[in-house]
């Protein structure tokens, strides 16, 4: 790009200010929308996965099942397509579990010896809708007493309320944070057609010119468009390092709030990086919109001419 | 062949006949003046020239080219071998006089570490080197109006069209604007210039192409055109 080309677009940005910030303005809250929405819908995607992937079925066996049964049975539960993470869990590690569970009142554990708490087999499944299909034939096996779940989901009957909800939610966020951008990003569209539209009436005079003494369609155009990438490179700038230091600011609070459950990536390299590649996406839409926007109000101006 | 050719063109708006069946030849280096009044076609043979019209009828011939068969992206590589000169200058109103003349290499694809030489020397020429970083705003008419020659030299162009140069210039700067043509065409440049100030044509003593109601009505020579204006001066 030619260094002419980069003088005509600042100094149409210097004599019209106004105008450009009006640009930025747009640009910028459309994308600080859409990075704070891509943080939502990656930190709900994850929330939901975690939900449905832990091991959150506990098969409780009975006090008389033999080594011979539970190995079968789970060597049925590993050969099961729908179930994963089958892990066996003695009597003995049941009390070391209850242990760490009491750590702050080991009278507890004292009163208690490893014969009352049942061996186990501890499973999740690959998707949560054969949830309720594997309890009820886990339930019909010989060597099991009871089949019980991760406390926190709240039960078996509303495990499936509880994901099926976590996963209207994430629609809502998808769908009315996606609906939410592309009503910014059209908004952000109008406002680059407009001032650019503004921008070639006001220099329709000077086109002409130009026009005259021979340039290029390709000359008498980048100025122009390159103005308007860079209201929306600013833009995305802006809009991408508010949302940045936002999500910077509140992560601690969130990773402690959410404990295990990784709703933002992990680590300083990972969330550099999943914010790297949001500015990359974003910059790409940015140059889209400004390159498509100015480009329509060019070919309307030339069209009016 | 010179290097302009008309060869019966023709063209029309509507009802109104602005150039009728009309031929011509202009040879390389010449200074030729189209004369006639108001309304007779001069801007609008300068226009076909250009290629901002196309003719109805008849071949425009520019440099080996058939102006009027030009596909429309070919146009600006036409217009980048022509200098052009108008009535109102049409300089570039936010621009310094020096990028004014910029522009016309920028638009050529000059590269930029030889637009500082080119424009200062054509700077001298039309005697506006002391004033490169003014604005339009702050210059005399005759100074624009060498500005817009001086854009349309720096170019180095085959040709250069003037539409009436001197139209909005008092007679002692159009002479000044006038010396500054003349002095181009003898450095060999070929210069079409419109206008119907017949002081001017008298004075540099140029063919000339009369132009009357679309039609042509002579293509003199110059000896023959200074006779008859001076004839017609003497009658007066």
């Amino acid at each position: 790009m030619k260094n002419i080309y980069f003088k005509v677009a600042l100094d149409y940005i210097k004599r019209s200010p106004f105008q450009a910030i009006s640009a930025i303005v747009v640009l910028g809250l459309t994308f600080f929308v859409a990075t704070m929405l891509s943080v939502l819908v990656y930190s709900s995607g994850n929330l939901l996965k975690y939900f449905e992937t832990r091991p959150q079925i506990i098969a409780f066996l009975k006090s008389e099942a033999t080594p011979e049964a539970i190995s079968a049975f789970q060597n049925k539960l590993t050969g099961d397509s729908r179930v994963k993470d089958v892990k066996y869990v003695s009597k003995e590690e049941a009390l070391e579990i209850y242990k760490e569970a009491t750590v702050d009142n080991p009278l507890l554990a004292q009163l208690v010896s490893p014969s009352i708490f049942p061996a186990s087999l501890e499973f999740s499944v690959s998707d949560l809708s054969f949830a309720e299909k594997v309890i009820e034939e886990t339930k019909e096996e010989g060597i099991v007493d009871s089949v019980g779940f991760t406390a926190s989901l709240g039960g078996e009957k509303t495990l499936g309320s509880v994901v099926s909800r976590l996963r209207t939610i994430i629609w809502y966020i998808r769908i009315g944070g996606g609906v939410f951008v592309g009503i910014l990003s059209a908004t952000s569209f109008l406002v680059l057609l407009v001032i650019i539209g503004m921008r070639m009436t006001t220099k329709r005079e000077e086109v002409g010119i130009l026009d005259l003494i021979g340039a290029t369609p390709g000359f008498i155009r980048s100025p122009i468009v390159l103005e308007a990438l860079i209201y929306a490179t600013a833009g995305v700038l802006i809009g991408w390092l508010s949302s940045f230091i936002i999500w910077l600011y509140l992560s601690p609070n969130i990773v402690r709030y959410f404990g295990d459950i990784q709703v933002l990536p992990k680590g300083t390299l990972n969330f550099l990086g999943f914010f790297a590649i949001v500015l990359v996406v974003e910059l790409m839409v940015g140059a889209f919109l400004a390159t498509s926007g100015s480009m329509l109000a060019i070919s309307r101006a030339k069209k009016s001419r | 062949m010179g290097i302009v050719s008309f060869k019966q063109v023709s063209k029309s708006f509507g009802d109104i006949i602005a150039l009728d069946n009309v031929t011509f030849d202009i040879e390389k280096g010449e200074f030729v003046f189209i004369m006639g009044p108001s309304g007779a076609g001069k801007t609008t043979l300068l226009k076909l020239i250009l290629r901002e019209l196309s003719p109805d009828s008849g071949e425009i011939i520019f440099d080996g080219e058939n102006v009027g068969a030009l596909a429309e992206k070919d146009i600006p590589f036409l217009r980048q071998k022509i200098g052009v000169v108008f009535q109102d200058f049409k300089v570039l109103p936010e621009r310094t006089l020096r990028e004014n003349v910029e522009v016309a290499l920028a638009v050529i694809e000059v590269d930029e570490s030889e637009w500082q030489g080119r424009v200062d020397q054509i700077l001298k020429l039309v005697g506006l080197f002391d004033r490169s970083e003014l604005f339009p705003a702050q210059l005399s008419g005759g100074e624009l109006q060498r500005v817009s020659l001086a854009r349309a030299l720096v170019v180095n162009p085959k040709l250069i069209l003037a539409d009436e140069p001197t139209g909005n210039l008092d007679w002692e700067t159009a002479e000044g604007v006038m010396d500054l043509f003349e002095k181009i065409n003898k450095e060999g440049k070929t210069i079409i210039m419109a206008t119907h100030n017949k002081m001017i044509v008298e004075k540099l003593n140029k063919r000339v192409i009369e132009i009357k109601n679309g039609k042509m009505v002579s293509k003199e020579s110059k000896e023959k055109v200074h006779t008859k204006m001076k004839v017609k001066v003497e009658e007066t």
